[in-house]
């Protein structure tokens, strides 16, 4: 009762206490107020909505990414598809065909194409929103432990509120962001795994407030947390990923709160048993879901033309309409204003009125001429090209079970049309895979870097119990020295590897697993401890190692940490013995310049070095010194200082202090590691090269790193010139930079090489420099005239933001088509921005294959995908593409020449019936087929002769030809009417016989075109073109039989015609002539392209292909490529 | 196998189709098969076409124009459109004998008769004989639906309204005497037609189902005594009913009036001098339209068509032309002139 009674008065007091806070908090802009266990007063602000209105400050933490409710489903589908125009333009089509005075034809004629295409994309739709339900569902009810009146009960994410108290286990993913009060670690550290936000795989720390770990902490914690009361200020729900502002309040004191202290939705807990946290922003106010944009849908290039091409139909055909129409007044108030037979039919006695019906009347009968089948075909046939994309046994991965995948299924032809390849390194080109292969102790080398991995033979390492596989190195000698243990710089050495790093140790199955921030360190250290000396673990300031069975504990006193610009790390310890050491590894020119004088060795090892980087291995110096105890103490003593400094000069001084203390080193050898390559990629690049694609590469490492693996990849020539940023910016400075940079080729600097004809030139780009090309706009058009020009491009230190830009660049000042590859999350942006993207299955968290287009497993995959699935696809497509204009316009813009000869009174030449079957049923199955399995070339052929794709990045097929095609068909409707027209003039043929003679002359026409386009006849091409042929007969047999007649008189007027007219030679005759006619030009166009490619497989055939030769970068010049490594971030 | 496939669930299928490995005919042309080919089908068509030409210059035709635009026309007087019940006499003589079955065509230049709302304005059920639709006839037949006194117009419409009824009789002058030629008119319109399509009401008689109508208002009768002569060949199952019903394909048309087949015509019209009776009631120059009759036999393609020959000699010249382009195309890149 009296517990109950001072709970009241604290409460009341906290409340006053709340609102003064309130009001100051709000004055620094932290206006979003969390109170810890207030789970009522946080429901009642949630968002709700009803109808369309919305209201509440928080939202839930539930995903919704679907679209439709029942309700919604059809008025939003059906929205959204007639945003079409060519579907609005039908829907309008068919509500003027309700107007009996305009009507030409029947209703049903356009009903029917337009309830296929709007059933057939609401059903895909309606399917693929149910995967996206499906999917947030499986998200929404993963469990959590939240704490509800004293204790912890599992619930699901959706049920999260803003104020609980969440319990995270290990492995977890945190299922909202979340403010760190405790963990299980000692000083609530916990670390996180961010890969699937930013793609970095190395571990985080993040640490609680220690006001929070100490009182909450020291007593059984559910109690404890349940009693928690504090209040958290802070920042509005925003996007920024990596800063964050607030205050908890709590016991009358404040703690500042920063994104050190933030658990982010998304990310996963690791190498802790537990953490607790308070829940500050839940669902679509977290920073995960903030950052994820919309994503674009992509359109291709195709789909662009052909939405031009409709439209260009559509705006002729109003002219034509618009022309008939007037004619048709013209004819009105000539002949019908007299007395005369069809004087009566003038409507209201008016011409114009009579000519504006009849516009409206030809609009509706030439809409045939606007393909709306065309897009529904398009989308069943590039689904099929997905599917044989997925089918491909050639890409399929089976050691991970992975076949290709599609999913966008609508960008099949982009593939057969890129230019540029804009390609990640780590994961993409090389495996992510560092190995340790060869070192250099003492001016000795150990290890033969000439042989592939894979084939050398392993050590006998039995004897070292923490052995688990790994190592590629063949250096007995160096075992041997190690066992007998009589080599000091052999053992400080592998000390120094053991102890040097941020490497943690987790333990699994006996056996030490180690995380590490970059894979170079994690080779490092793995490689130390197949070779005995084993990194076993580490707490915050000891490190235990068993070097050679022995366990010797490392007091940890200092961390000199990498950064990119020290190029060096450093580590100060106190050994077992006493002494105090300080190890460091960097970049070779870095430590080179700190050694003491007349270091042992260096001769020997410079020499080592040379020979490493050669072989495009990753060198990293070794170093060690002694540290006497006076300079420790003094040193540490400024370093204490420095860190009560502010933070500028803190940072000025701790250079100098690090600076200070890596000095006078001594030698310990060199390490030499291989990224290795993916296998096939560089055959894969030369491939891609001769096929007309530029190859470029993206990658957050350093330049050198870059460099080399454009070496190894065969990106770059031995004897490619490098272009770097300072001579880069002179030409881009200067007025005219084709021919600066042609003046550049040729200077002393080349005196050389000038004899050369062709020297080939590659730009070298880093990220920092990049950042000149926002400020400076009119650089971009220059830069890309230039990299035209050049063999490639290589971006060195780019963060993922930037490498979207260059996409972007690229995309803005060429009309090519991009194709972005990469694997991690820091290729998401850039696969996101390019026309195409690519995500390569790998280790890296999924992020790149989740928003990417097509997904592969390996990079060599990219030419198969490339030259023989994108190729057909575009072939195939622009083939179709041609061929659907063709058949539709040459069929429909008969009647503008009708017109002439029936006083452009709207009639129909073809029966209604034969309008609405000839585009669905006569003339779609053949072409369907066509461009499912047309295949010009086989696919052997595509890949052995890779210029047979630079087709398609002209757009030969599907540029001007399409409107060629157009005029063809114009061609056609000329033929098509006039033929008969002349066969029939005048004589006592009547119209229901001159109908049937024109539609049999256009089935004709459309299927003697598939014919001679046709190269590959399956047994689908040739029982689709009897069948539809077949079926133009027993169509019009029966839509003219007399039972038809008999149901309905006035729909199925031509009953008897085809009777007549099929048995009459004439029209025959004339409808083969007109087919014949029609035809003609195609039918010459082809025979005269077969007699000159006959003369041009020749070349074709006669043409060698060179097997692209891999290890030929020993013959460059080694100034280019001294290769100067160090632990590297990872891939930005 | 089997085994293989439970432990890789996500391997494709190897199928020829999945593969895209279907087993296909890749007909490989060259120059060899592609010029000869030209040259067959080219000759193909010279050869139908000199046939066509051959057939359709076998064919007599006798064409007559009696529109009387001319002063010296003898239907110059009935051209006047507010003649009523103008009969004109054209004489005309034959050199030789025409040979039977001699075809009689009337035809019409200038005549839309394909015009849109012509050609629905008629009434399907009412032509099928349906009762219902003689009360309230199609809405398409406006202005010809009801007459001004509200009766419904059976047959309605403007086709049926529109119809020339020309009576034409044809005499073969001997020794200064005039000998009828019997003209048949039976089987002149289309099978189906007469028979299915267009259908009297089954009443007898059949002016019963006709009360309470009008007829069509430029008909000088009505459709159930269109043939006084022949009380079979009335309603709507006339003859020349039935041939005005079905539309012309363009403005310039035949239409099919009777055919000679019989007595002393059978074999043809023998040489001599003939004149033919026209009841000219039809104006025409309204519209600058043209009023002829056509005297023709037919062969298997029908009547004359000059046009189909030519244009097939022409397409396989064409053809025969565009061999020879190739062929001097194909010599350039197989010799280049470099050597």
């Amino acid at each position: 009762m009296l517990n109950r009674a001072v709970h009241a008065v604290h409460v009341h007091k906290q409340l006053v206490l709340l609102f003064i806070m309130d009001k100051d908090s709000a004055e620094s802009g932290l206006t979003w107020q969390v109170r810890a266990n207030q789970r009522c007063y946080h429901k009642r602000q949630q968002k709700k909505s009803f109808l369309g209105l919305r209201w509440g400050r928080c939202s839930d933490n539930q995903v919704r990414s679907y679209k439709y409710s029942v309700l919604t489903f059809l008025p939003m589908t059906l929205f959204e598809q007639f945003q079409r125009a060519a579907n609005l333009y039908f829907l309008f089509m068919m509500a003027l065909q309700c107007v009996p005075i305009i009507s030409s034809i029947q209703w049903y004629i356009s009903i029917i194409p337009l309830l296929l295409i709007l059933s057939v994309r609401g059903v895909k739709d309606l399917i693929n929103d149910m995967g996206r339900r499906r999917s947030d569902a499986e998200v929404n009810s993963r469990p959590c432990d939240v704490l509800v009146s004293q204790s912890f009960t599992t619930l699901h994410w959706k049920d999260l509120c803003v104020g609980d108290i969440v319990r995270i286990h290990k492995d977890q993913t945190i299922p909202a962001d979340v403010v760190l009060l405790c963990s299980s670690e000692p000083h609530s550290l916990s670390y996180v795994e961010t890969a699937d936000i930013d793609g970095e795989t190395n571990l985080k720390s993040r640490q609680a407030l220690a006001a929070t770990h100490d009182r909450l902490t020291s007593e059984p914690s559910e109690c404890l947390l349940a009693n928690f009361d504090g209040v958290v200020f802070c920042e509005e729900p925003n996007d920024g990923m990596y800063a964050f502002r607030g205050q908890l309040h709590w016991r009358g004191e404040r703690f500042l709160l920063d994104i050190e202290h933030l658990l982010l939705r998304g990310t996963v807990l690791r190498n802790t048993l537990m953490a607790y946290g308070l829940v500050i922003y839940t669902g679509a106010d977290t920073k995960i879901l903030r950052n994820c944009g919309k994503i674009r849908a992509k359109r291709t290039r195709l789909e662009k033309t052909l939405n031009r091409v409709v439209i260009a139909i559509m705006v002729f055909l109003l002219l034509a309409v618009l022309l008939l129409a007037i004619g048709c007044a013209v004819f009105t108030s000539r002949v019908m204003i007299h007395k005369g037979f069809l004087s009566a039919l003038v409507i209201n006695g008016d011409p114009v009125y009579t000519g504006f019906l009849v516009y409206w009347s030809y609009f509706m009968l030439l809409s045939p001429a606007v393909p709306i089948m065309l897009y529904v075909t398009f989308e069943m046939i590039h689904t099929f090209h997905s599917k044989f994309i997925n089918w491909d046994l050639e890409i399929y991965w089976s050691q991970t079970d992975c076949p290709a995948q599609a999913r966008n299924t609508s960008l099949c032809d982009e593939l057969g049309q890129v230019e540029y390849l804009l390609s990640d390194k780590t994961g993409t080109l090389t495996q992510n895979r560092l190995l340790f292969r060869q070192c250099c102790i003492a001016g000795e080398i150990y290890g033969d870097s000439s042989a592939r991995a894979e084939d050398i033979e392993p050590m006998d390492l039995t004897w070292n119990p923490f052995s688990c596989g790994g190592l590629y190195m063949w250096a007995p000698a160096l075992v041997e020295r190690l066992r007998v243990q009589q080599c000091p710089t052999v053992r400080r050495f592998f000390t120094a590897l053991t102890v040097c790093h941020t490497v943690m140790a987790q333990w699994k199955d006996d056996a030490p697993v180690y995380q590490a921030a970059s894979p170079d360190e994690e080779a490092l250290v793995g490689a130390a401890r197949e070779l005995g000396w084993v990194f076993l673990s580490r707490t915050r300031d000891d490190m235990v190692i068993s070097e050679m069975g022995v366990t010797r504990h490392y007091k940890l006193l200092a961390l000199l940490d990498f950064t990119s610009h020290r190029r060096r790390m450093s580590v100060l310890v106190r050994e077992p013995e006493g002494a105090l050491k300080l190890y460091c590894k960097g970049a070779d020119i870095v430590i080179l310049e700190r050694l003491q004088r007349d270091c042992p060795h260096l001769e020997s090892t410079e020499q080592a070095l040379e020979l490493f980087s050669k072989a495009c291995l990753r060198t990293l110096c070794i170093a060690v010194r002694s540290v006497s105890e006076t300079s420790w103490e003094q040193w540490s003593r400024t370093l204490a200082r420095a860190a009560a400094m502010p933070t500028f000069d803190r940072n000025a001084l701790l250079e100098k202090l690090h600076d200070e203390m890596e000095q006078n080193l001594q030698l310990l050898g060199v390490t030499a590691i291989e990224d290795r390559l993916q296998e096939g990629v560089p055959e894969t690049i030369s491939l891609l090269k001769q096929a007309g694609i530029k190859v470029w590469v993206l990658t957050g490492d350093k330049k050198e790193t870059a460099v080399n693996i454009g070496y190894a990849c065969k990106l770059l020539d031995p004897d490619t010139r490098l272009l770097e940023w300072q001579e880069l910016r002179q030409i881009l400075q200067s007025p005219d930079p084709g021919g600066h940079f042609h003046k550049i080729k040729h200077t002393e600097l080349w005196a050389v090489e000038k004899d050369k004809a062709g020297v080939q030139t590659a730009v070298v780009l880093t990220g920092p420099e990049l950042t000149d090309f926002d400020q400076r706009p009119e650089w971009g058009a220059k830069f890309m005239s230039l990299a035209r020009q050049c063999q490639t491009v290589l971006c060195c230190r780019v963060t993922p933001g930037q490498k979207a830009d260059i996409v972007t660049l690229v995309r803005k000042h060429t009309s090519s088509i991009t194709l972005s590859i990469g694997d991690g999350a820091n290729d998401v942006n850039m696969i996101k921005t390019a026309h195409v993207g690519v995500g390569l299955t790998g280790v890296e968290g999924g992020q790149a294959v989740q928003s990417a287009d097509f997904s592969l497993s390996r990079f060599r995959f990219l030419q198969r995908l490339l030259l023989v699935h994108g190729r057909w696809s575009y072939q195939r497509i622009s083939l179709f593409l041609r061929y659907f204009l063709f058949k539709t316009c040459s069929f429909a813009l008969v009647h503008l020449w009708f017109g002439i000869f029936n006083g452009y009174s709207a009639q129909s030449l073809y029966e209604t019936w034969f309008i609405a079957f000839y585009t669905t049923f006569y003339t779609s199955v053949q072409i369907f087929f066509v461009a499912i399995f047309e295949k010009d070339v086989s696919a052997e052929s595509s890949l052995r002769w890779p210029e047979l794709y630079k087709c398609g990045q002209r757009q030969e097929l599907s540029g001007p030809l399409v409107f060629t095609s157009l005029l063809y068909a114009l061609y056609a409707s000329l033929v098509l009417f006039f033929i008969p027209c002349g066969v029939y003039y005048n004589t006592a043929v009547d119209y229901q016989t001159m109908a049937v003679t024109v539609s049999m002359a256009a089935v004709f026409t459309a299927n003697i075109e598939i014919v001679l386009l046709t190269r590959h006849w399956t047994k689908f091409n040739i029982g689709a073109m009897c069948v539809s042929l077949l079926l133009y007969f027993i169509c019009s047999r029966i839509t003219h039989s007399k039972f038809l007649f008999q149901s309905a008189p006035a729909d199925y007027l031509f009953y008897g015609a085809s009777d007549e007219a099929f048995t009459d030679p004439v029209v025959w005759l004339a409808a083969l002539l007109t087919a014949w006619t029609a035809v003609l030009p195609s039918m010459t166009f082809q025979a005269l392209d077969v007699i000159r490619t006959v003369h041009d497989k020749h070349k074709v055939h006669s043409m060698s292909h060179q097997p692209v030769e891999l290890r030929s970068q020993c013959k460059r010049k080694t100034s280019l490529c001294h290769s100067s490594f160090t632990i590297n971030q990872g891939p930005v | 196998m089997v085994k293989e496939e439970n432990e890789s669930p996500n391997r494709p299928d190897n199928t020829a189709f999945t593969q895209q490995r279907l087993p296909a005919w890749q007909p490989m042309l060259s120059a060899g098969i592609v010029i000869p080919g030209f040259v067959l089908i080219g000759l193909a068509f010279i050869g139908i076409g000199v046939a066509l030409l051959i057939t359709s210059r076998n064919i007599q035709v006798l064409e007559l124009d009696y529109t009387g635009t001319e002063q010296n026309s003898p239907c110059f007087q009935c051209s006047d459109p507010d003649q009523q019940d103008c009969v004109c006499t054209l004489q005309f003589s034959i050199n030789s004998l025409f040979e039977g079955p001699v075809f009689f065509y009337y035809g019409l230049s200038n005549y839309f008769q394909n015009y849109r709302r012509y050609g629905v304005s008629r009434d399907d059920g009412q032509l099928y004989g349906d009762l219902s639709y003689f009360k309230e006839p199609y809405d398409q037949c406006e202005p010809y639906r009801f007459d001004r006194n509200k009766r419904p117009i059976v047959p309605c419409g403007s086709v049926a309204n529109c119809i020339a009824v020309y009576t034409f009789r044809l005499f073969q002058i001997v020794n200064g005497q005039q000998k009828e030629v019997p003209l048949d008119g039976k089987g002149i319109a289309w099978w189906t037609d007469y028979n299915i399509k267009f259908r009297n009401p089954t009443v007898t008689p059949l002016r019963n189902a006709f009360n309470s109508t009008a007829k069509p208002l430029f008909w000088p009768r009505p459709a159930y005594e269109l043939d006084p002569s022949d009380p079979a060949n009335n309603g709507f199952i006339n003859q020349d009913f039935l041939v005005w019903m079905r539309r012309a394909a363009l403005p310039d048309f035949r239409k099919l009036y009777r055919r000679i087949t019989e007595g002393d015509y059978a074999n043809g019209l023998p040489a001599g001098n003939y004149s033919l009776e026209i009841a000219y009631n039809y104006p025409v120059l309204s519209f600058s339209g043209r009023k002829m009759v056509v005297f023709s036999n037919v062969s298997w393609m029908g009547g004359k068509n000059e046009f189909l020959g030519i244009a097939y000699l022409v397409i396989g010249t064409l053809c025969v032309v565009m061999s020879v382009v190739m062929l001097i195309v194909y010599a350039k890149f197989k010799f280049p002139e470099e050597d």
